[in-house]
Parts: C-alpha cells; structure tokens; sequence
C-alpha cells in the first residue's frame, strides 16, 4: 500500500511530460483524485493498524532501504495532497496566462509532490538526501519557470541555498555512517550517543538544513523566491517545501539524536526562531511589495516552528507533549493558511495587474471572495480564535508556561501583535472604495480555491483532535531527555 | 563589511568546521553494524558479481530511481529555460578537416568503451552513470564539431530523456502485480533485468547530459517565444 503514494506523482510526472499539451492537462484531476484517495486510504490504514513498515524490494533495513508510514507521516501526507490537489485546480486556470510555463509546470509539480511524500516516508537518512536533493532542484525549476532576470536570479541563490544545505546534511550523513555502520533511521535513534561524532554530525546536518528551511539569519533566498515565483508554486513552497527540510530537522533532534543535544543548543536554536519571528515580520510590515510581505511573513512563521527545541528539549514530559503537539498545529495551519494567501493575493495581483500594496484600493467590492480567503487565512496566521492557528498557539503558549520558560511566552505574543501590524497594513488601503486602476475579471475557480484552503485553515481549529489523535500513532514523539 | 574583516571571518568559520571535523572523525566510536559483510553475504542473492553495481540496482535500488528522477527534473528545467533560437545557431559552423576526422574516429571509440564500461559493471566498477557519461562526451564533442543532435525538444527527445526512468518504474511496478513488493526483482531475472535497466539508463543518462549541454542558454541574448508541440 505505502509506495503507491511515490507510484503515483512519479507516474503523472512521466505522464505529463510526454503527453500533447491538452491531453496532458486531461490527467491532471484524476491524478489528483487517485493521490488524495491513496492518501486518505493509508490514513484509515494507520487508523486501525497502527504503524507501518514496507521494506522496499524485500531487503530489510539496514541492507535495504524502509519507509515508515507513522501518524505523522500519513498526517504530512494527507496535508500534502490536500494542498497540492487546490494548488493544482488554481494552477490550471491561473496558467492559461502562461501557456509557455504551463508545459513544463505539471511535470515539475508531480516530481515535487513525489519527493514530498518519499520525505515523509523515508526511513534512511541517506534516503533523505536524495528526497531534498529531488526536491530542491524540482522547486527551483518551478521557480525559475517565468525566465524572467528577477526570478532566474532568484532561483540561482535559491539552488545555491540549496546544494550547500544538501552538502552539510550529507556531509553530517557520512559521519553517522562512519560511527555506527548503518542509515537506518531506526537503528540510529538506539544507537547514537553523547559523544563528538554525533554531535559535529548533528551539527553539520542542522546547519544544512536551517539553510533550507530559512530560518533567520539564513533566510535571504526565501523572500526573493517564494516572492516572485508564480502565485501557485509560491503556495507550494511556502505550504510544503520549507516544511519538509524542517520534518528532517525535528527528527534529527528529537528522535535520532536526542541522546547528544544538548539544552543550550536548543535555547539557541530558539533564539533563531525568535529572531526569525521579529526580523521578518518587521520586513513585512516595511515591504511595498504584496507578495514580499506573504513572503516575509513566511520566515516570520517559520521562526514559530523552532521553538519546539527549546520548548520541548530538557522540559517535563507534560510540557514537551504540548509543544509537540503545538508544533504540529502550526505546522498544518501554517501550511492552510500560506497557500491561501499566495492563492488569493496571487489572484487580486492578476485583477489588478500590478503588486503595489498602497494601490490596491477597490479589491474589496470587486475580488470579495480572494480578500476574503486573505482575511480568513490571516485570522489563522495572527492566531485568532476560532482556527488551527489559535489552537497551535495554544498548546505552544501552555506548554511555556509548564516549563516556565517565560521568554518564549513574550515571544510568541509579541510575534501575534507584530503580524496583526503588517496584515492590516493591506486591509486599510482595500476597503478603499475608489479604485485608481481597471480592475480585471479573474476566473472564480482562483478565488474559491484560496477560499476552499483558508476554510481548511479555519476549520482545523474545530478538528484539532483528528492530527491529534493521528499523532498518538507515532514513537517519535519527543522523550523529556537532553543533558543539561 | 570590510574585505578583510569578511576573509577574517570566513577563515574562522572554515578552520572552525575543519576542527570540528577532525575531532569527530578521531572520536569515532566502534561500528556496530557491519554493511560491507552482509552485502558480500547477499551477493549472491542479488544476480550481481560485485557489490557496488549491487547495492546501486538491488539493495538500495530505491535511492538509484530517485536519483534518475533527479536528472530529469534538472533536464527538464533545462528544456523549459532553453532558448529556441540559440539551437541553430551553432550547426552551420565551417567544418575543419582536421576537427571532422579526429571527430569520426574518436567517436567510435568512445561508444564502444561505453559498452564495455556498462558491460563490466556486473562483475569490476562501472555501470550505467559512468558509461552514460562516456556517451555524453561523445555527443559534446560530435556537437562541438558542427554534428546537430539532440537539439529539438520534440516528443522523441522527451521520450529518449524519459526512456530509463520510464523502464525501472515499470520493472519496479511490476513486481507489485506478482504479489511482490515494490522495486523487487523476480528470482533468477535480477541480473538479467538489472542489466536491461542500466543498458537504457546509459542511453538516457548519455542523452540527458547531452541535451543540458546543447540546451544551455547563451549569452544574452532573449529568451524565445512559444513551445513547440
């Protein structure tokens, strides 16, 4: 059952490559059909069984390579069709305006959604690698897509990013096989201990990937990209690609290493995430560029997700939980709530032909529904009730207080008031009633599809115990060690 | 930043990783998982005489499709930035004698030790990527001498570039349909079939390569109008 998920993007990728152009467009929904119902069968599958492992070609880790199909991982999973599949339906209608990109869009994408899933699935470290390395080079072909000097510019400090990142992790790699024989992820968390050797590994590898996930200071490729890419691939990045190299990251951490690091290392890295949430909100609040300040708001986000280090490493098992759980949350509203705002705002820059914040007065009678899916996905990012981003900033809020780790309570709600600030800064200039451009007709399956991911983003802070209960199906779940 | 103060700094960061690294590698603790032995015990198993052919198409002959995907994803970035006009402009080059017939007989030479570097790669190093390689060089320098290949991004082109990738997801696949699992080869056709997978994946590879090269955009000048399929 696991590999149909790699089966079938690999499949349409190759489908979409050779196919005519209309043909090709053809397999798009029922590709997307075939993954979303493959991923929500494996979630039934986890629901009862419990977890899973599939040796791949019959050879047993350590030989061969295992996925591992756990709560997490099929919670990753569902996300990903689930993102991708309203990505997909924009991107169809959005790319009719770029009938040269639209070519060579679809087989990116199925490669994209490919290395996500083996990401997820993956139960090697070197496999891994290889996911990233899939991955990296398929989000800066989308990126690259339009040719223009801006993006290709952008996307050649992205793939620079990106191969130096795939070299530290890999560098980290061949230490750990070097020390312990083997590149299972599951022998490693048994064996790795306290010693050099993971821990120079260790931090090799987190170096790697901080690169990739752009956690601040090391985020300056994440804004031109995801900024000037088109607005479907700018949701994808943001949504699921940052996402993954965090997947590894956590990981890492919390399972595979969580003998070696130690609570100084993890204040540190919450220190990043701090930095992160104040550097980039400030960004976007100054940036005149809409889709500068989704971007920039993006690295803000991000900076919420490294807190789970600091308040999961060296805490109580209660509160370790919590920010687990938490972690989590943002995570899946995080991804909801970005793809919508790319969505949407992708959308009003169609309608108004232009990116200019001060200028978009008059979108609120003419585009309601794609400001009002930018709304709704703000209310999830800013952490208001009711959405998964309230109930994410929740657990996070609870779980600082059960370790009485005060300063990342601060944080988290100042992070809250600095992206009310910048959110708002394009509500006062669209509520203007008149408009000083021609304001196009843009398609309504555009501006639905922003509102059908920002109504996920809402909704989840009414099923919030649906990934909860996914995530009891898991053994990775933070232990209360870590040496002082 | 000064450039001093910036050479400064990069000097501490890149002895600083060095020491690191020195230190990790001197406290390496005792394996514990022996690979190399239960790959030579597993050879056997595999259809293949040596062991690192073996743990590339059979044991982690996941890691190896991936791999190949990644390729196609870097070509197909590069057809999609490609530039429409900059393909001819190249084919009409004054053909040097001396340049034709080094080209012809070096040609040869270079396909036929293709062959032989993807034959030895079931028993000594070599394999599909190397002999790939091989095959690109060729096509550079037959491109370099004035030949035209490879450089429509039709259908056929697409096909060739996909071909490999194409035939190990099926044999992967297909293993499914038998009850087996994913990427297992059925008893007593792993060698046989692994070799059918490298031979296209050297033509592929070798193909891939070569588009890359003749694909890559020139200097400045801009960038082509509408695809043609």
């Amino acid at each position: 059952m696991t590999p149909i998920l790699l089966i079938i993007p690999l499949a349409f990728a190759i489908l979409t490559l050779l196919l005519p152009r209309n043909w090709a467009r053809a397999t798009i929904i029922p590709g997307l059909v075939l993954q979303v119902g493959a991923a929500v069968l494996l979630c039934i599958q986890i629901y009862h069984d419990g977890p899973q492992d599939y040796a791949l070609g019959d050879w047993q880790a350590p030989l061969g390579i295992s996925l591992i199909a756990d709560g997490f991982s099929v919670t990753l999973l569902a996300l990903t069709s689930l993102v991708a599949a309203l990505c997909a339906v924009y991107a169809q209608y959005f790319l009719t305006r770029y009938p040269r990109e639209q070519r060579y869009f679809w087989p990116l994408f199925w490669f994209l959604l490919a290395a996500l899933n083996g990401i997820w699935l993956a139960g090697d470290l070197f496999n891994l690698y290889v996911g990233l390395e899939l991955l990296g080079l398929s989000a800066v072909g989308m990126v690259a897509l339009t040719a223009e000097k801006t993006t290709l510019k952008a996307a050649l400090d992205y793939l620079y990013a990106a191969l130096f990142g795939s070299l530290a992790y890999l560098a980290g790699v061949a230490l750990l096989y070097g020390a312990y024989g083997t590149l299972s992820i599951v022998q490693l968390s048994e064996m790795a201990a306290a010693n050099p050797t993971t821990q120079v590994a260790l931090g090799l590898m987190t170096v790697g990937l901080l690169l990739k996930t752009a956690i601040f200071p090391l985020h300056y490729w994440l804004p031109p990209a995801h900024g000037g890419a088109l607005a479907p691939v700018s949701a994808l990045l943001s949504a699921l690609v940052v996402k993954a190299s965090f997947y590894i990251l956590a990981l890492l951490w919390l399972d595979v290493g969580a003998l070696a690091v130690t609570v100084n290392a993890a204040q540190a890295m919450g220190f990043l995430g701090a930095g992160a949430i104040f550097w980039g909100s400030w960004q976007a609040f100054q940036t005149r560029q809409i889709k500068m300040l989704v971007a920039y708001s993006t690295v803000a986000q991000l900076g919420y997700l490294m807190l789970l280090f600091p308040l999961a490493i060296g805490v109580s098992e209660a509160a370790a939980h919590l920010a687990w759980q938490g972690t989590v949350l943002h995570l899946l509203a995080h991804a909801f709530a970005k793809a919508a705002m790319f969505l949407a705002v992708g959308t009003l820059v169609l309608a108004l032909g232009h990116g200019r914040i001060n200028d978009f007065g008059g979108v609120s009678q003419r585009n309601p529904v794609a400001l009002f899916a930018f709304g709704l996905s703000a209310v999830s990012l800013m952490g208001l009730p009711p959405s998964g981003g309230f109930n994410a900033k929740w657990l996070l809020l609870q779980s600082a207080i059960a370790s009485g780790q005060w300063h990342w309570f601060v944080v988290m709600v100042i992070g809250g008031l600095l992206t009310a600030a910048y959110v708002f800064r394009v509500f006062r200039v669209s509520f203007v009633q008149t408009a000083k451009h021609d304001i196009q007709e843009t398609h309504p399956a555009l501006q639905f599809s922003a509102l059908a991911l920002a109504l996920m983003a809402i909704g989840l802070g009414f099923a919030s115990e649906i990934p909860m209960s996914f995530m009891n199906l898991t053994d990775f779940t933070p232990s209360p060690g870590g040496s002082p | 930043m000064s450039r001093s103060l910036r050479i400064a700094a990069a000097g501490i960061v890149a002895f600083g990783t060095l020491y690191a690294l020195i230190l990790a590698v001197l406290n390496a603790p005792q394996m514990q998982v022996n690979l190399p032995q239960q790959v030579a015990l597993n050879l056997e198993q595999s259809g293949i005489d040596h062991p690192i052919t073996a743990v590339l198409l059979n044991f982690r002959s996941y890691d190896t499709l991936l791999e190949v995907a990644v390729l196609l994803v870097a070509v197909v970035t590069g057809l999609a930035l490609r530039e429409r006009d900059a393909l001819t402009a190249h084919t009409e080059q004054a053909r040097d004698p001396m340049l034709h017939a080094l080209t012809r007989r070096l040609l040869p030479l270079l396909l036929i030790t293709s062959v032989y570097i993807l034959w030895s790669g079931s028993y000594a190093p070599g394999g599909a990527f190397q002999a790939g390689a091989l095959v690109a060089a060729a096509g550079v320098i037959a491109r370099l001498a004035g030949y035209d290949i490879a450089s429509r991004a039709d259908v056929l082109l697409r096909l060739g570039l996909a071909l490999g990738f194409i035939l190990f997801l099926t044999v992967a696949v297909s293993a499914m349909f038998g009850g087996r699992p994913f990427l297992n080869y059925p008893e007593g056709w792993a060698g046989s079939l692994i070799f059918l997978i490298e031979a296209v994946l050297t033509f592929s590879i070798g193909l891939t390569l070569i588009s890359l090269f003749v694909h890559a955009p020139g200097d400045s000048s801009p960038r082509g109008g509408d695809d043609d399929d």
